[in-house]
């Protein structure tokens, strides 16, 4: 699985790590953790959540 | 009065029913349908209150004029859906009994205890015939269809015919005196239940069905979760009868998610079998009840987080999307309405469908559910809108009074008469005595 593998911040060379980080969609803000540079700040959005859970919660709040 | 016409559309005389102009006049705060018949004379009736304003309500909905059509809504009847009806079918309407077991003061498809039903055959020839493969959601209605015991072959027929969905409409009196009969419908593919539901006081069950129902209601319920089958409440409101139960119904069903879906109100409307040809005062309109909504649930329920419908003209009904929290909390998961939405725009039958069941068909038992509290947690949320979404809806259907073509060329709620598609509203259209 691509959150296993270590990820490097191109800018900070630091490796990325697991942090508590804030999604803001239609007025809610969710919160879910995510790879970050713990220098930079900077997150990766790995595909894979993107496609599945990111993706299910624009479902559920989008108006029909 | 006069009043100033906000829009010329055209309407039927609620005596004789031949199309007959009409025009909506704003009256003070109010708006009305107004026309006359060149035999039955002048008719006025209230369409809106002016709690919310009206004309941000219909967001641009009618910038055509509305095109001549000089059949309807007789030709509905006849021929069904015409090339003038301007929307595609959300949901059909299936008569699979003309029987009733009780004996409502209000009933659009006046039933009684002593009809025949249609053999089971006959039945599956109109399924295969309404059925779009994949895509229909066809509600299996009545009078009461658990008077059939054949109920379940009927959805299983449903189902076999290619149905995505099979919605029963239901007084619940059987779901609750027999959950074997309400597993066997699970099973055979009934996708989830509007029941019908006045109020949260046996009062309101004596004034409107005719005996204290709410014991049998909530027993209903219990087995239908038993079976996993979502519930949603569906109130006829009545001013003096359970126009103040708004918001406790709102509470209620919000407090026995996820076994109940959701409330659909729907505004009484004077067709079928009624105890007479209404006043004004008789009437309820969608900006009282979204005035109510609000006001009744103490702001649990904004009336600026019920969008108009999209599907059906914005006159028709709204819907709410939330999720039931702890407690019976709603938690409103669109944004608040502002009133300078765009047109209520090309909602297609499909959105809508798609819509409805994701929010009235319970999820198969075993998923992840609902553990945390923590909503803004985005796994705990997931699991716990699958599981705990719930909706608040509404549907203002138009009797011969307030029928306007306008709002019934944009119906998406067809009923299946024998072959035709024929717009909820003109299929139950009843004549009004002098």
């Amino acid at each position: 699985m691509a959150e296993a593998r270590t990820l490097i911040c191109w800018q900070c060379q630091k490796e990325l790590e697991l942090r508590k980080t804030d999604f803001t969609y239609l007025g809610h803000t969710f919160y879910a953790d995510m790879p970050r540079c713990p220098q930079c700040g900077q997150v990766y959005i790995p595909e894979e959540l993107v496609r599945s859970r990111i993706a299910e919660v624009e479902m559920q709040m989008e108006d029909k | 009065m006069a009043g100033e016409i906000q829009r010329l559309t055209r309407s039927v005389c609620p005596v004789c029913l031949r199309q007959v102009p009409a025009e909506r006049v704003r009256i003070g705060r109010e708006l009305h349908l107004r026309k006359a018949c060149p035999d039955h004379g002048p008719f006025q009736a209230v369409i809106w209150r002016g709690h919310t304003d009206f004309e941000a309500w219909l967001g641009g909905a009618e910038a055509e004029p509305l095109a001549d059509a000089p059949g309807c809504p007789g030709a509905c009847g006849q021929r069904g859906l015409c090339a003038d009806h301007r929307q595609g079918t959300c949901c059909v309407v299936l008569e699979v009994t003309g029987r009733c077991d009780l004996g409502c003061r209000f009933c659009f498809a006046s039933a009684t205890a002593a009809r025949k039903d249609p053999p089971l055959a006959q039945v599956r020839d109109w399924l295969a015939r309404l059925t779009v493969p994949g895509q229909t959601l066809v509600q299996l209605s009545g009078g009461e269809p658990t008077l059939r015991d054949d109920l379940p072959e009927v959805a299983a027929a449903a189902k076999a015919a290619g149905c995505r969905f099979v919605q029963l409409n239901s007084n619940g009196l059987r779901l609750a005196e027999d959950p074997g009969y309400v597993r066997e419908l699970a099973q055979a593919g009934v996708s989830f239940v509007f029941m019908q539901f006045d109020g949260t006081r046996d009062a309101i069950h004596q004034a409107l069905r005719g005996r204290p129902l709410l014991a049998a209601k909530r027993r209903a319920i219990e087995n239908c979760a038993a079976a996993n089958l979502g519930v949603t409440l569906v109130p006829t409101l009545v001013p003096g009868v359970n126009t103040d139960d708004i918001g406790a119904l709102v509470r209620f069903a919000a407090e026995l998610s996820p076994a109940v879906r959701g409330v659909h109100f729907q505004p009484v409307a004077h067709f079928g079998r009624i105890p007479g040809p209404p006043a004004d005062a008789g009437r309820f309109t969608l900006d009282q009840l979204l005035a109510a909504v609000e006001d009744q649930t103490g702001g649990m329920v904004l009336a600026e987080h019920l969008r108009p419908s999209r599907c059906d003209h914005p006159l028709c009904g709204f819907h709410g999307d939330f999720l039931a929290a702890r407690g019976g909390r709603l938690v409103p998961l669109s944004p608040r309405r502002t009133g300078r939405e765009p047109c209520c725009g090309p909602a297609t039958p499909a959105q809508n469908r798609a819509f409805v069941a994701r929010r009235w068909q319970r999820p198969e038992p075993g998923g992840p559910c609902c553990g945390g509290e923590d909503l803004r947690d985005m796994d705990t949320f997931l699991a716990r809108v699958r599981s705990h979404g719930f909706t608040v809806t509404a549907m203002a259907f138009q009797d011969a009074g307030t029928l306007d073509l306008e709002r019934l060329r944009r119906c998406s709620l067809h009923v299946f008469d024998d072959g035709r598609l024929v717009p909820f509203c003109a299929r139950y259209l009843t004549g009004w005595r002098p």
